[in-house]
């Protein structure tokens, strides 16, 4: 109740209005559709008192700085810098709503006009948003924007071609979005090798659009996407999601033919906060800037010609377009995608290869410790990954797992989770924190594993 | 002008300090055609630079915290920093949303109770927690919708109907469903027109989208019979939660005759928002919609008596698919630093969250008495604004300058920028669509008497300025007032320096 400035002063305000009693601001609300008695929840608490609460709450769950983990599945384990969080949560920048009022605002949109400069730069194409929800949301919008773009234009409107890697939550996110527009979604096996079978891509040659996953839900790097331009010609958008942390030394799909690219931003600038607040980027080429959902900035200049930023190309958005809008979206995630632009600001150029490397070189070292352990196989053994790489083990992944976890470790995800017939897989995620000593914990669990179910 | 990230030249190839690689031939595990060439030309700056970069740009950035923010329609009220100290406790910042139930208990016990307070306060039987924006709430609650039209075999439901005072988002949802848009006009007070209600729905309709109170600040009195009548005709009511600090402890959308309704954490229940999000829009549905919610929902079993179980309640707290589930709208399981932010907001008020709307009432108003009511000594003979003639408002209210406009030329948006110059935020602008030169205000619960009184003294020094002042602003921002359509016709969407071609 310390939140109310007015609390017991209330009469003296009535009392100005010339209204008798604060029951009278509500007799507008009919009888019969009143609350009786008060809400049957618990009395009110101090700031102590749920501080308390939370940190008993909060301290009952394992996180992942505990113990050695290697969970990942789209969402990375990061080190996020100090200057981080500290700056961008001053209150001007926590407690601003969306930039209408741009003279007001100017920190901001800045802000976000630089973020959209780096992540532009970071995939390789001209044009980005300031943020969708998350790297599903991104996807599906990128999906409904890609028909909206050349459904009268190709030989299949409404027609899209997924890699069938896709993880199923990611995929039940895009059925969710495109079913109401009556988008036909085909899927693209893959071989092997985990790689796309560009033979049935090519299939997609003449659709809206075609989405694939660099790297893949298995982390692995396919380089026969380099060909896709060539694959499905012209006129079908190429959508790529990709890794953010990979493109320090990975090509960006930019580079090799992709219209849009989308992703989880979070490897910069949040935790993985169980799931959220983190945000998706959304990048693509100037054919789709008119079509494109999300809030765009633009530099511009006031009334004395002095460089000013604003929000611009409004006319797409549904405060002003409604239900001819090309999206619904209103808030997005700018607070995380203003951490992102302070930690790629941050990290620079070089820290960005440096950090990719970094994490590429722990996905190696737990690789080639991993599979020196008899027992234990590489669903890919092939295949060049990044971050994350699928071990086979004896019994089910998920037994496997609990037993690693009594021994101290996260050892990563359940794959029979997404995937039924994978029930004796396991999804290995590194990352910038993983140490020598964290793979040779695992790799000590995971043997104590393997002997335990033989 | 300010330079941009881009411009700095200190610390050229140093970039921020790691820890080495653990191997060093790693990159020759990547095929070399996969190989980048040339790094993203990023900033090249040291941490001293960046912590001024961005506390000056924070210096041009107008918060709560920096000033009042009337902004209607977007609940700005105080955001509690206790709940900002809260998520930066490892027990959520560093927790990944695949981890077994069994690691994360104490998350499950927050979301589980969230789940319980917000169906209580709303008259739903049950929530979920993933929607991560309002829109996304709105969103989700109509596919549960269409999926219950089609488990009961009812495909030809293919319009939406939602009145012309409603949020945008509200037709923009409804048609990323697939759905068509009929939009009814509201009657002169802002007010559902039943007669147009009546003539609009039919066989054909498979929902009416609405807030209450409205747009317009104005209770619905007839919204039961609204209710009726959709019912009637075997559509859903859905109940845009965006002004719910208004009611709360008084009434609530089950009360109303709603069938499924979002909230907004970042109105009513203090998550910052951001600059723009994030956000958080959980719905709450009716016992008849529950089984499509999107999956997973946190659900409790009882211990065997002694087990007091991880968080020390006695219980076991797990998550749960709905029978006929849409399955995800977002990729894990909502915004969750957002839920613990409100559970944290919501522990504050408890079973008195009644004060919190009555407060909201009260300030908006006092604000609107105030406004409307200039002292006599300011001498402003007859005032240039009209106001929406309820006689009570909820949290907000509507203004028109259009009596202003007539007499001196001054727009809603010209008072709206010469505020900025006195230190406040401008009010919603032009929302909604049917008051002319609107402006909208919503004090919230969290502004004290005095800043109400100044800001409707500051309001009408402004009506009494000379209208060139007005015309002209703002005049003390850190950028006067901004070419819009420059940006439109220029588009420079980025630092232009070596620009990605196509």
């Amino acid at each position: 109740m310390d939140q109310l400035p007015n609390l017991g002063r209330e009469q003296e305000m009535l009392d100005i209005m010339g209204v008798s009693s604060m029951k009278d601001l509500f007799e507008d609300i009919p009888v019969e559709i009143r609350s009786e008695g008060t809400l049957p929840l618990p009395p009110p608490q101090t700031e102590e008192e749920i501080l308390r609460d939370a940190e008993r709450l909060l301290g009952a769950n394992v996180n992942l700085d505990s113990r050695p983990s290697f969970i990942s599945a789209g969402l990375a384990r990061n080190f996020v810098p100090s200057m981080v969080p500290m700056i961008a949560t001053r209150g001007e920048f926590l407690t601003s709503y969306t930039p209408y009022q741009p003279e007001v605002s100017q920190g901001m949109l800045q802000a976000m006009w630089e973020f959209q400069t780096m992540i532009s730069e970071l995939v390789g194409l001209p044009i980005s948003n300031v943020s969708m929800y998350d790297a599903s949301t991104s996807a599906a919008e990128a999906i409904t924007c890609a028909v909206r773009v050349k459904s009268k234009k190709v030989d299949m409107p409404n027609t899209v071609y997924i890699s069938e890697l896709v993880p199923p939550h990611r995929m039940s996110v895009i059925e969710n979005y495109t079913q109401g527009v009556g988008i036909d979604i085909r899927k693209i096996p893959h071989d092997e090798d985990g790689f796309l079978n560009l033979n049935i891509a090519a299939e997609a040659s003449g659709s809206c659009a075609i989405y694939v996953e660099q790297p893949n839900a298995f982390g692995i790097l396919d380089e026969g996407l380099l060909r896709l331009r060539e694959v499905v010609g012209d006129k079908t958008a190429i959508i790529v999601g990709v890794d953010v942390t990979s493109l320090g030394i990975v090509e960006p799909p930019g580079n090799w033919g992709a219209d849009i690219v989308v992703g989880e931003g979070q490897p910069f600038g949040i935790g993985p906060t169980a799931g959220g607040p983190i945000y998706g980027i959304f990048a693509c080429k100037k054919d789709f800037l008119r079509l494109m959902p999300g809030r765009i900035v633009g530099q511009s200049i006031d009334t004395e010609g002095k460089t000013a930023y604003t929000l611009t190309l409004s006319t797409r958005e549904q405060h002003i377009r409604r239900h001819r809008a090309t999206s619904n979206i209103c808030s997005n995630e700018t607070l995380i995608a203003l951490m992102g632009a302070m930690h790629m600001a941050l990290l620079g150029p070089v820290g960005l290869e440096t950090l990719s490397t970094r994490v590429l070189s722990s996905t190696r070292m737990a690789i080639d410790e991993l599979s020196s352990v008899e027992g234990l196989e590489l669903a890919f053994p092939k295949s060049p990954v990044f971050r994350e790489f699928a071990v086979k083990v004896p019994g089910k992944s998920s037994e496997a797992l609990s037993h690693i976890f009594e021994l101290g470790v996260i050892g990563g995800f359940d794959l029979g989770q997404w995937w039924p017939d994978k029930g004796s897989w396991i999804l290995i995620g590194c990352d910038e924190r993983t140490s020598e000593s964290d793979i040779s914990l695992l790799k000590k669990s995971l043997t104590s594993w393997v002997e335990e179910s033989s | 002008m300010t330079d941009t990230i881009f411009d700095f030249n200190g610390s050229k190839n140093a970039g921020w300090s790691q820890p080495s690689p653990l191997t060093e031939d790693s990159p020759s595990h990547i095929p070399e055609s996969m190989r980048r060439n040339r790094l993203p030309d990023w900033p090249r700056a040291s941490e001293p630079e960046l912590v001024r970069h961005y506390t000056k740009l924070s210096q041009k950035n107008f918060g709560i915290d920096t000033g009042f923010y009337p902004l209607g329609s977007c609940t700005m009220k105080h955001n509690p920093r206790l709940n900002e100290k809260i998520v930066q406790n490892p027990g959520i910042d560093r927790i990944h949303p695949l981890q077994p139930e069994a690691q994360v208990q104490g998350l499950l016990a927050i979301y589980y109770e969230m789940q319980e307070m917000l169906a209580i306060c709303s008259g739903m039987d049950a929530v979920t927690l993933q929607p991560v924006a309002g829109a996304q709430g709105e969103f989700t609650a109509i596919r549960c919708i269409q999926e219950y039209h089609r488990e009961r075999g009812d495909n030809h439901r293919d319009k939406v109907i939602v009145p012309d005072s409603a949020h945008g988002t509200n037709p923009a949802s409804a048609s990323m469903c697939g759905y068509q848009i009929i939009e009814i006009p509201s009657a002169h007070d802002g007010r559902i027109d039943l007669d147009a209600l009546r003539s609009a729905v039919g066989e054909d309709t498979a929902a009416m989208m609405i807030t209450n109170p409205s747009t317009l600040g104005v209770f619905e009195p007839e919204i039961a019979e609204a209710a009726e009548i959709v019912h009637s005709a075997g559509g859903q009511m859905y109940y845009d939660g965006a002004n719910f600090n208004a009611i709360l402890g008084k009434t609530d959308p089950g009360r109303m005759g709603f069938d499924a309704v979002h909230y907004n954490l970042h109105k009513t229940f203090s998550q910052p928002h951001g600059g723009g999000g994030p956000g958080s829009g959980p719905i709450g549905v009716k016992d008849h919609l529950s089984k499509f919610l999107p999956s997973p929902l946190v659900n409790r079993k009882e211990l065997p008596s002694g087990d007091i179980g991880t968080v020390g309640d006695g219980f076991w707290y797990h998550w749960e698919s709905p029978a006929s589930t849409i399955g995800k709208v977002q990729q894990w399981n909502g915004n969750a630093g957002a839920v613990v932010r409100a559970w944290a907001f919501y522990r504050r008020y408890g079973r008195d969250l009644e004060r919190m709307s009555e407060h909201a009432v009260l300030n908006a108003n006092y604000l609107r008495f105030r406004m409307m009511n200039p002292n006599p000594d300011l001498n402003i003979h007859a005032m240039p604004i009209e106001g929406c003639p309820a006689e009570v408002v909820k949290h907000e209210f509507t203004l028109s300058m259009s009596p202003l406009k007539d007499v001196t030329g001054v727009t809603g948006k010209d008072v709206a920028k010469r505020l900025l110059d006195f230190g406040y935020m401008a009010p919603t602008l032009y929302f909604p669509q049917i008051v002319p030169e609107c402006l909208m205000f919503e004090p919230t619960e969290t502004e004290s008497k005095e800043v109400l009184d100044k800001f409707a003294e500051d309001f009408h020094a402004i009506l009494a300025e000379d209208p060139d002042i007005v015309l002209t602003a703002p005049h003390t921002t850190p950028v006067g007032r901004v070419d819009e359509v420059w940006a439109a016709r220029n588009l420079i969407l980025r630092y232009p320096k070596d620009e990605p071609s196509s």
